[in-house]
């Protein structure tokens, strides 16, 4: 049969209020990292993010509850199975003149199946065949195979490169976009300077169709560079930026909400923090064991201590409360309760020894960079001795944590999603076996059966039916353990007002209709 | 030895440094346990996509393969390409070079323009007030901890004063003379950040040796030919005391280095440092071998320029 499923188009959020019209203001945003690469199809960290989305559009956006809502797209879905398409508008031009077409959509779509860049939108293609402009403003994807997701995905994280620009440049994997002869925007700003390690000047684009009224409000946006977020937050705080980009460290956020001159926005997060217990080893293979670990922590008390009560309850699902059309309420959170925990290490087969301790020990992998769970890796591991579960800390540097994630080398593995918006794009990666983020190791065929199901189906109701299915499955057997969904807090100068938050560190208050929708507060 | 003589010999001394640190640098970075393609690309990254990341870097070649073709390189002035930036190493460092010479360079001339009045104070007033003084600024001075110095300093000469900017090198939009005053303004946190980091062992170092200088016989002999204090003090005395002093200031430069990777990350200062810092964490093999390389070679440089200042304060020196 074949699924229709075309996306009802949906006009862009009101911002609200009045519409002031363009001015002169500069809009001063600080960020903690330089950009490292201008190629927006390379590009991974967040100022590359930032910066390159407020020049190269995104065919979609996201709402507060993870669903897609028009950007450069205004209609989107499935021809067929193995058909996908997106119709553009036709209001969007290059700022060298050059009108934004479906044959620039095509083209970038191609290139990066192509050339295989390192970004995320990459990643998301393992489905993609090809892209064909069908005329100016209809683009046709065809599917290796039935992927219910790969519209979704690829339209949201894929920017759209100039094909009259990127093309004659040759791989886009390697090509650096350094503005050797200037760039070329879609998007409200244009980059104009660059001054490496300190800030970076982006001047309007007088024509840009996703805001009200059409032209972008501050003249000018420069994000500057400030490596240590103390000093960022002085900056602030003296008026030297107006708004901080990325979110704020949970123990900054009441202090800052307690300042003059400074509000704080808060963004949904699409996240989660968990951890994974690593099924290779034969302990963590018994569900008992996993079960008792999952007891063994209190959860509560991580959020209201470690997370300053700014983190909410998955209910240990994958299925997030943000993602309001899949979350179910009737899979609710581990207990805490370390007498259960004995209770279920005992029937794993264990006695613990008189020092009430059961004779396994269980090392504990976390990155160091990541000061919010360093913190929490103690409480679970202090946790977990009440429960008689020896837990060793192993907390590394990034790159060598990243290795040994890689490698498979832990028992528990501890970290976190900065956005795992589409269920079934997440449970593919995280649950199917070989999936890049499978930390489990996990190979269950009911589980397996169950996303391969719901990767085929177009039907949002039976897609949800079936992906609440899959998370129970992932809850009962502790197949991963969802600790938590940090909400994010940006602050902003109280001189400034307008910015329409989006769900996300990546978009939240620097979204590209954020930043042309900010003015001068009345 | 001829003074030219001397010089050669330091030079070839420096090249070898140099060999070595570059060789050092190239193994230890290949020992690392992370992997270049992990560390900048998204968890959905397909195995295919990886090897052919680290096709892309050269990391895909036998060791001493890679090995050969840097030296290769090298020996062309060619640094290499950067990993995650796709534009070459030398492009990316000069950016950012002169920020860090001219945070260590002023900071190196306040140590000393500052460390030796300080040193010559202490000394000439030794176990009285101004002595115990010195000692206490100079032993707290050594136990600081720059990123808890550059906050303080910011939090009070830049929010609560307003004297001084927060971050960054210069002004946006300023120009002609307002652009060097823009410069001079934003460099006068770090700079006395770094300072006061270096000054203590400085100072200690300027009184240890002064005070063994003004117990020696010529100094007694001078004293007792009725030479004014001052003048043994200022003319005699402190020109011996200053040779370890000058050695120190070679061996600080190391240190200067290291504390201007963690004053540039709190100032946001663009200097050299910070982009270590961020080479590191994106294992940018090429940036951070590039990096290391120039910081050996104005190492090994400010060391033979001290050896040369050495020759010039301490005949004895170049003759052995």
């Amino acid at each position: 049969m074949l699924a229709l499923a075309a996306c009802a188009p949906q006009a862009p959020e009101d911002t609200g209020g009045g519409n002031p019209e363009a001015g002169s203001d500069t809009l001063t945003i600080a960020t903690t990292t330089d950009v490292v690469n201008y190629n927006p199809l390379i590009g991974n960290s967040r100022s590359d993010y930032w910066i390159t989305n407020l020049m190269y559009p995104h065919l979609l956006s996201i709402a507060d509850d993870g669903s897609k809502e028009p950007a450069l797209a205004t209609k989107w879905g499935y021809v067929d199975d193995t058909t996908g398409f997106y119709e553009i508008r036709d209001d969007f031009t290059w700022s060298d003149g050059e009108p934004l077409t479906a044959e620039d959509v095509a083209y970038t779509m191609n290139a990066v199946k192509q050339d295989a860049p390192s970004g995320t939108f990459y990643g998301q293609m393992a489905n993609f065949e090809s892209a064909e402009a069908v005329s100016d403003t209809r683009v046709e994807v065809t599917l290796s195979k039935p992927d219910s997701s790969i519209i979704d995905e690829i339209g949201f994280w894929g920017n759209v490169v100039p094909k009259h620009v990127f093309e004659p440049a040759g791989s886009v994997a390697e090509f650096a976009n350094d503005g050797a002869g200037g760039w070329v925007s879609a998007g409200p700003y244009l980059l104009t300077d660059v001054q490496v390690g300190q800030s970076y000047t982006m001047e309007r684009v007088d024509d840009y169709p996703l805001v009200e009224g059409g032209t972008p409000i501050p003249a000018k946006v420069v994000y500057r560079v400030f490596p240590d977020v103390n000093t960022e937050i002085l900056a602030l705080q003296s008026g030297e930026v107006d708004v901080i980009a990325n979110a704020l460290p949970p123990a900054q956020v009441e202090q800052l909400r307690n300042t003059d001159g400074i509000e704080v926005a808060e963004v949904p997060g699409l996240g989660y923090a968990h951890m994974v217990y690593n099924m290779d080893n034969p302990d963590l293979a018994k569900l008992e064991v996993r079960q008792a670990l999952s007891q063994a922590a209190d959860y509560e008390t991580i959020r209201d201590v470690v997370l300053q009560g700014q983190a909410v309850s998955t209910g240990s699902s994958p299925l997030m409360p943000v993602l309001s059309a899949y979350y179910d309420d009737s899979i609710t959170e581990y207990e805490f309760d370390t007498d259960k925990a004995r209770e279920l290490m005992e029937k794993a087969g264990y006695t613990a020894g008189p020092d009430g301790m059961f004779p396994v020990t269980f090392r504990l992998l976390y990155s160091l960079q990541d000061s919010v769970t360093s913190q929490w890796v103690q409480l679970v591991k202090d946790s977990a001795a009440e429960a008689g579960i020896a837990i060793e800390l192993q907390g590394l540097e990034r790159n060598t944590y990243l290795a040994k994630t890689d490698e498979g080398d832990y028992d528990i593995y501890a970290g976190n999603f900065a956005i795992m918006d589409d269920p079934v794009t997440n449970f593919t990666l995280a649950y199917l076996p070989g999936g890049a983020i499978n930390y489990t190791h996990v190979d269950d065929p009911e589980l397996n059966d169950l996303i391969a199901q719901a990767s085929v189906t177009n039907d949002t109701d039976e897609k949800v039916s079936i992906m609440r299915e899959a998370a129970k499955i992932v809850h009962d057997k502790v197949y991963d353990n969802i600790m938590y969904t940090q909400n994010l807090y940006m602050a902003y100068s109280s001189d400034w007002d307008g910015f329409i938050v989006k769900p996300s560190e990546l978009l939240s208050i620097v979204n590209p209709e954020s930043v042309a929708s900010a003015h001068k507060a009345e | 030895m001829s003074f030219a003589l001397f010089i050669v010999r330091r030079l070839g001394r420096g090249v070898l440094t140099i060999w070595f640190a570059v060789t050092v640098t190239f193994l230890l970075l290949r020992l690392l346990p992370g992997d270049p393609a992990l560390a900048v690309a998204s968890p959905n990254m397909t195995d295919e996509a990886r090897a052919g990341l680290l096709a892309q870097y050269g990391l895909d070649k036998p060791l001493p393969v890679q090995y050969v073709l840097y030296m290769g390189q090298l020996l062309q002035g060619n640094l290499g390409t950067s990993f995650t930036q796709s534009i070459p190493v030398l492009d990316v460092l000069l950016q950012r070079l002169p920020w860090t010479l001219l945070l260590t360079a002023t900071a190196l001339i306040l140590t000393i323009a500052i460390g030796i009045p300080l040193g010559v104070l202490a000394a000439s007033s030794k176990g009285r007030f101004w002595d115990k003084l010195v000692q206490i600024v100079g032993v707290t001075g050594q136990s600081l901890f720059v990123p808890s110095v550059g906050i303080v300093l910011l939090f009070v000469f830049g929010l609560n004063l307003g004297w001084f900017p927060i971050g960054g090198a210069y002004d946006q939009d300023v120009y002609g003379l307002e652009w060097y005053g823009s410069v001079l303004s934003h460099l006068v946190l770090p700079a006395i950040s770094l300072t006061l980091i270096q000054l203590g062992s400085y100072v200690l170092t300027m009184r240890a040796t002064l005070i063994d200088a003004l117990g020696d016989d010529y100094i007694t002999l001078a004293r007792a030919n009725g030479m004014p204090y001052r003048r043994i003090l200022w003319k005699h005395a402190l020109r011996n005391a200053l040779l370890p002093a000058t050695t120190l200031i070679g061996l600080q430069l190391g240190y200067l280095v290291g504390g201007a990777v963690l004053t540039e990350t709190v100032f946001a200062y663009p200097g050299i440092g910070r982009g270590i810092y961020e080479a590191v964490t994106q294992l940018d093999f090429p940036v951070l071998q590039g990096a290391f390389l120039l910081l050996a070679a104005t190492v090994v440089v400010a060391n033979m320029l001290t050896d040369i200042a050495y020759g010039f304060l301490d005949p004895r020196v170049k003759a052995s």
